[in-house]
């Protein structure tokens, strides 16, 4: 959907932000734009939608270059998101909500049934808001309506720039899970930034982690953190990446990998539905609440037990396939 | 505190009208008014005038001074400010009666010369006033509806004077109110207005003269000034009132 082919960005002559970026986002994909502050997350985004031109190699979008496509139609074709949200304080939650389909000419009634649909799907009530104008919400609600605003004319591709960033975080992990719902539900195309890696880990299909411009490494979350392509990558993601990555897994996944165990009279047993993550499980077992989990699915069926050693097994199996 | 600072405001707003109250009591108990009682055709025709010189001056200058302004905010002509800014600042700076005394020069004795020199004594505040609010529009709200793909008519229309307009008004009202004073400088060139009565006072030593132009110019320019409050209520955006006033608490 997205093809970035041998991308450079150069500002004022000197200023080298992106460096012969080259990689693909498919259909449907939700890749996050990773790495410290002034890497080129911002440039490389902006220069989709053409915010910023192209100063070498180009962008192609559903097969046509961007940089030769008309600005102003591509762009309402693209839903944007900003950390700031940038909502229109002279318009109320509905105008600034339908800015698109407006620009667009749909008609009054297709706009409602959108706004009350949209709202209904950031966890707005569509009528309490309509009239209302953006100062009179909170910050998340503000950025929820943002998100609508991006999906009102349901463009097939986002760009998100540090959407969560300014909220607090409990906000923003409720945010963040309500908009990993939507997208199972729609299946976007979202290119997002973000300098945070527990969001990437939780959100991405795949992580794009810049340094300087250049890219250092390109790969699904679990990939990437148990087997980081370099020093800079391993240092970015953390120490206790194999933890980290252990929310990647669920129980079904090991299940489905290994051989599980046969319940042992002998070993205090606790429950665990399979598809909760292996980090609860590893949780549980180190708390001593039990020395084994008996792993049912959701019918309650008891499929075996797992043990810690059955759990590092499981590791050094996916850090050696990834190889 | 709140409350202290309320009932401030309210005893400064009572002394305020009761000395007003005693003034008008005072003007009328000596017939300060008496000139306006004896000639009221005189009177209409010079207010009339002075209103004429005020808004023809203020609606020419607005139809100038906001699109210069606007102008002036599009990146590509950007640096023109300095140029635009800098000859509507030598309008303001040369004094009114100077700025009158050359328009006379070139349009010779009349209103049109009065006209042509407010018009040129208030284009600075209303570009200056133009240029700041259109500024003040927060640069991700602008990069926002670029990215949406609003063209730059649209950002213009839509985003930018909407929330510009109070600062624009203002802008307005302040060049207006000020014109309402310099107006009565007209009579030295001849365009009439209530100078007339208010210099006959000054030269005769006649208070009822004096009193009769000045309080009525007085008068019209808080009248104004109130015109253009409401004005701002009218025209600006509920959602940004709102949101000053929130601000504001
Ligand atoms: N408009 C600009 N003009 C000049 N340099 C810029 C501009 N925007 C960004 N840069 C530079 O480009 C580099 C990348 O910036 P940016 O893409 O904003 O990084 P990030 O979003 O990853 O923090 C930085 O060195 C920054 O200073
Ligand atoms: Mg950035």
């Amino acid at each position: 959907m997205i093809h970035f082919n041998d991308v450079t960005k150069v500002y004022n002559g000197n200023v080298k932000a992106i460096e012969n970026m080259n990689f693909n986002v498919e259909d449907g994909e939700l890749v996050i734009m990773l790495g410290p502050s002034g890497c080129g997350k911002t440039t490389l985004l902006r220069m989709v939608n053409q915010l910023e031109s192209i100063t070498d190699g180009d962008i192609m979008l559903n097969g046509k270059s961007v940089k030769h496509s008309n600005k102003i139609e591509m762009r309402r074709n693209i839903g944007y998101v900003i950390q700031s949200n940038g909502l229109f304080p002279n318009m109320n939650i509905e105008d600034n909500a339908m800015i698109v389909p407006n620009l667009l000419g749909w008609d009054r009634k297709k706009m409602r049934d959108r706004f009350n649909t949209l709202m209904e799907l950031v966890g707005l009530n569509p009528d309490q808001y309509r009239k209302r104008f953006p100062h009179e919400l909170s910050g998340g609600q503000q950025q929820r309506v943002g998100v609508a605003r991006a999906l009102a004319a349901d463009p097939p591709v986002m760009l998100m720039d540090e959407p969560f960033g300014a909220l607090d975080p409990i906000i923003r992990t409720h945010l963040q899970e309500e908009f990993l719902q939507i997208q199972k539900e729609l299946k976007k195309t979202i290119l997002f930034v973000s300098h945070d890696i527990d969001e990437a880990v939780k959100m991405a299909d795949k992580i794009a982690l810049l340094k300087g411009g250049q890219m250092m490494q390109y790969a699904e979350p679990a990939k990437m953190l148990n087997k980081p392509a370099n020093s800079f990558v391993a240092e970015f993601v953390g120490q206790d990446r194999v933890l980290k990555s252990m929310s990647l897994y669920t129980v079904k996944d090991l299940a489905t990998a290994l051989t599980l165990k046969p319940v042992s009279e002998s070993l205090e047993a606790q429950n665990i539905n399979e598809n909760l993550s292996l980090r609860v499980a590893i949780s549980k077992l180190l708390n001593q609440e039990a020395d084994q989990l008996i792993v049912e699915n959701n019918n309650g069926t008891n499929k075996g037990s797992i043990t810690l050693d059955l759990i590092e097994q499981f590791l050094h199996r996916e850090i050696k396939e990834s190889v | 505190m709140e409350r202290t600072n309320k009932t401030i405001a309210l005893i400064i707003k009572l002394i305020f009208w009761g000395l007003l109250a005693a003034f008008f009591v005072w003007a009328f108990t000596n017939s300060m008014f008496s000139t306006i009682v004896e000639q009221p055709d005189t009177f209409f025709r010079l207010l009339g005038e002075h209103v004429t010189i005020v808004l023809l001056s203020g609606a020419a200058a607005v139809l100038l001074a906001v699109p210069l302004g606007i102008f002036v905010t599009r990146p590509k002509f950007r640096k023109s400010e300095w140029l635009i800014i800098g000859i509507a600042n030598l309008g303001q700076t040369v004094p009114s009666l100077a700025v009158l005394a050359l328009a006379m020069g070139f349009l010779g004795i009349g209103i049109s010369a009065a006209i042509v020199a407010l018009f040129v004594y208030s284009l600075l505040p209303i570009i200056q006033n133009t240029i700041a609010g259109i500024d003040s529009v927060d640069d991700d709200m602008i990069d926002a509806a670029k990215g949406m793909g609003l063209t730059n008519s649209q950002i213009l229309w839509k985003i930018e004077l909407p929330n510009a307009l109070t600062s624009i008004i203002a802008g307005v009202r302040t060049a207006l109110v000020i014109n309402i004073g310099t107006a009565a400088l007209a009579y030295l060139v001849g365009a009439g207005g209530l100078g007339v009565w208010i210099f006959t006072g000054i030269r005769l030593f006649d208070n009822a003269f004096l009193m009769s132009g000045a309080v009525p110019v007085t008068l019209l320019a808080i009248l104004i000034d109130y015109l253009f409050k409401w004005l701002q209520f009218a025209l600006v955006p509920k959602g940004l009132r709102l949101a000053r006033k929130a601000q504001n608490s």
